[in-house]
């Protein structure tokens, strides 16, 4: 047995021995002093039921601090209270003030690794409800985020059409393109339209521009569909579609923050 | 002067009294009127919303949820901007709770949709796994109390003078406004949904407590 070898038993058993030495040598004192002493001193003039009160002064020592304390009191009434204006807003401001000051400096350039694992947490308390922890909507309760930001979630877009972001374009019609055609275009768009543009892409250019980028704002910028700033969009707009409605996450979440539920939420369709 | 208190227990109560009120007197009162009047923005609840509030007090739902945000940074990153008193105004009585078992709900209407609270009330778990907040299926076929609703709100606008049929503030109007329009109310939030019984009740022109309760939940922002 070593339990002594550690020095906090060690301390606690001295430490223990210690107040039972002191207390039967504190104890012992006052029983023996109670079993002799008389009462001394001059009483006072109540009597209640024929239990009197002494005359005793208070010691010194509780005077002057009870006198500290009372000057103390008094001037926290008067001044340090109302004057120093100390309000708990405004050490909340403050704090949120340094915080939002280090996230920012601290993640400003984040790695992708970084901001998924970031965004993970994120997506979990903000999203998951309603997502699903996999992010697979739960059967079909929320868009299924396994499929949306992927070529197959373009299928799914061109097959379904899409309404609810709130473009002055208003809603996506079902069913423009099937077949190897979508299929072409599809991923044409998930690639983030680079490389060669199918001819089908015309189907398409009504609404979003021959160059996809929406036509100033009429219709999504489709270059940068299955990437953070297209999620960005979303979570700032709302979409209320043919699933469901997804709330505006507009104010709720800094860019960064943004940028990283986004990056995490695209690696979910994206397999990586 | 002791002796004297000592002497006189009513005249030492005052004292006690006087003592420990101060603290609170000279902080709260300055700033009491102001700081309880109504935030801009802030309205009276309609009748229908009163109606699931009146579900959500009678079902114990503020045992487990409260309804205050502190100025934390850790809270009002998850649930919003902090409260402020005079967002209460309209509140009889507040429900600020004293428990968060589950989560804080002062601006649940802000991140939950009706469709979302229909999946979870019928079955919280079917959306939360491992949820422990008890399923309440009984508010799908129960309908809720829209006549007591209206005498509360009837009650605050003539007592309190809580300020129904003004300009940008809800309708109150007679029973029979009221209760039409409780009823087109409680048809947008059943187009939401999906359970059939509900849409059916609200179109036979029942009003089903989940209705109403949807409608409070979706208010609180
Ligand atoms: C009639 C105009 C129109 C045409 C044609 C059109 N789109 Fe769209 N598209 C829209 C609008 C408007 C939206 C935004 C929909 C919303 O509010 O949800 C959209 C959204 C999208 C989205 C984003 C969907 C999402 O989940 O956020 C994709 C991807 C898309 N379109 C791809 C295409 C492709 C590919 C084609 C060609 C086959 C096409 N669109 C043709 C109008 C159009
Ligand atoms: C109240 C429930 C709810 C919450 C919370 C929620 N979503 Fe959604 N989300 C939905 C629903 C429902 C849809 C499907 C909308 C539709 O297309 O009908 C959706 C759709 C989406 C889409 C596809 C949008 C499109 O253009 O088709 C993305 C991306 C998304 N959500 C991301 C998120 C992220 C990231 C979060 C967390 C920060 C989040 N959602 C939180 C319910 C929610
Ligand atoms: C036994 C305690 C308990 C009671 C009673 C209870 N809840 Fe809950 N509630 C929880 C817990 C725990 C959660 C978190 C898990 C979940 O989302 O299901 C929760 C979550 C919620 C949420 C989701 C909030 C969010 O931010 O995700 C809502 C809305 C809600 N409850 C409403 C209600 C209503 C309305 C009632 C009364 C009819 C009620 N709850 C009664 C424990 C309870």
């Amino acid at each position: 047995m070593n339990w002594l070898s550690d020095n906090i038993n060690l301390l606690a058993l001295i430490a223990a021995v210690v107040i039972v030495v002191l207390t039967v040598l504190v104890a012992g004192k006052y029983i023996k002093q109670m079993k002799t002493d008389r009462s001394t001193g001059e009483l006072a003039k109540e009597n209640w039921d024929g239990i009197g009160e002494y005359k005793n002064e208070l010691p010194s020592g509780w005077a002057y601090t009870f006198l500290g304390a009372m000057i103390w009191g008094l001037w926290y009434f008067a001044i340090g209270y109302p004057v120093n204006g100390y309000s708990q807003i405004g050490e909340y401001n403050e704090e949120v003030a340094v915080h939002t000051k280090m996230f920012e400096s601290k993640w400003a350039n984040a790695d992708r690794q970084t901001l998924q694992e970031m965004g993970e947490g994120i997506y979990l308390v903000q999203c998951a409800p309603c997502h699903g922890i996999a992010g697979d909507g739960m059967d079909a309760k929320a868009a299924d985020l396994t499929v949306w930001g992927s070529a197959a979630g373009v299928l799914d877009t061109i097959k379904n059409g899409s309404k609810g972001l709130g473009y002055p374009m208003g809603e996506m019609p079902a069913g423009l393109l099937d077949g190897d055609s979508a299929k072409r275009v599809a991923s044409y768009v998930a690639n983030g339209m680079k490389g060669e543009k199918p001819a089908e892409f015309a189907a398409c250019a009504g609404c979003h521009g021959v160059d996809g980028k929406g036509m100033g704002g009429m219709a999504p910028d489709l270059t940068k569909y299955g990437t953070p700033s297209f999620v960005a969009d979303v979570l700032n707009r709302g979409k209320k579609g043919y699933i469901g409605t997804m709330v505006s996450f507009k104010g709720r979440l800094t860019p960064i923050q943004e940028k990283a539920v986004g990056t995490y939420i695209l690696s979910l369709s994206r397999g990586e | 002067m002791f002796h004297w208190l000592e002497k006189r227990p009513f005249f030492f109560a005052v004292g006690v009294f006087l003592v420990i009120a101060f603290a609170g007197l000279i902080e709260i009162i300055p700033d009491f009127a102001q700081a309880s009047r109504p935030v801009v923005g802030t309205k009276p609840y309609t009748v229908l919303q009163l109606a699931g509030r009146h579900v959500y007090i009678k079902d114990s739902c503020n045992a487990c949820h409260s309804q205050l945000i502190r100025p934390f940074k850790s809270e009002t990153d998850r649930y919003g901007p902090y409260s402020l008193s005079g967002e209460y105004a309209y509140d009889r009585p507040f429900l600020w709770g004293s428990k968060r078992t589950g989560p804080d709900l002062m601006r649940v209407g802000e991140y939950r949709t009706t469709d979302w609270h229909e999946n979870h009330m019928w079955e919280p778990s079917s959306v939360v796994p491992g949820s422990i907040m008890p399923a309440y299926k009984h508010m799908f076929t129960q309908n809720a109390d829209i006549e007591t609703a209206y005498a509360e709100a009837l009650t605050v606008k003539k007592v309190f003078n809580v300020p129904y049929d003004k300009p940008g503030m809800p309708k109150l109007g007679e029973w029979e406004e009221a209760k039409k329009q409780a009823m087109e109310e409680a048809r947008k939030i059943a187009s939401e949904m999906k359970n059939q019984d509900v849409k059916d009740a609200v179109a036979n022109g029942e009003i089903p407590e989940i209705v109403a309760l949807i409608a409070y939940l979706n208010s609180l922002r």
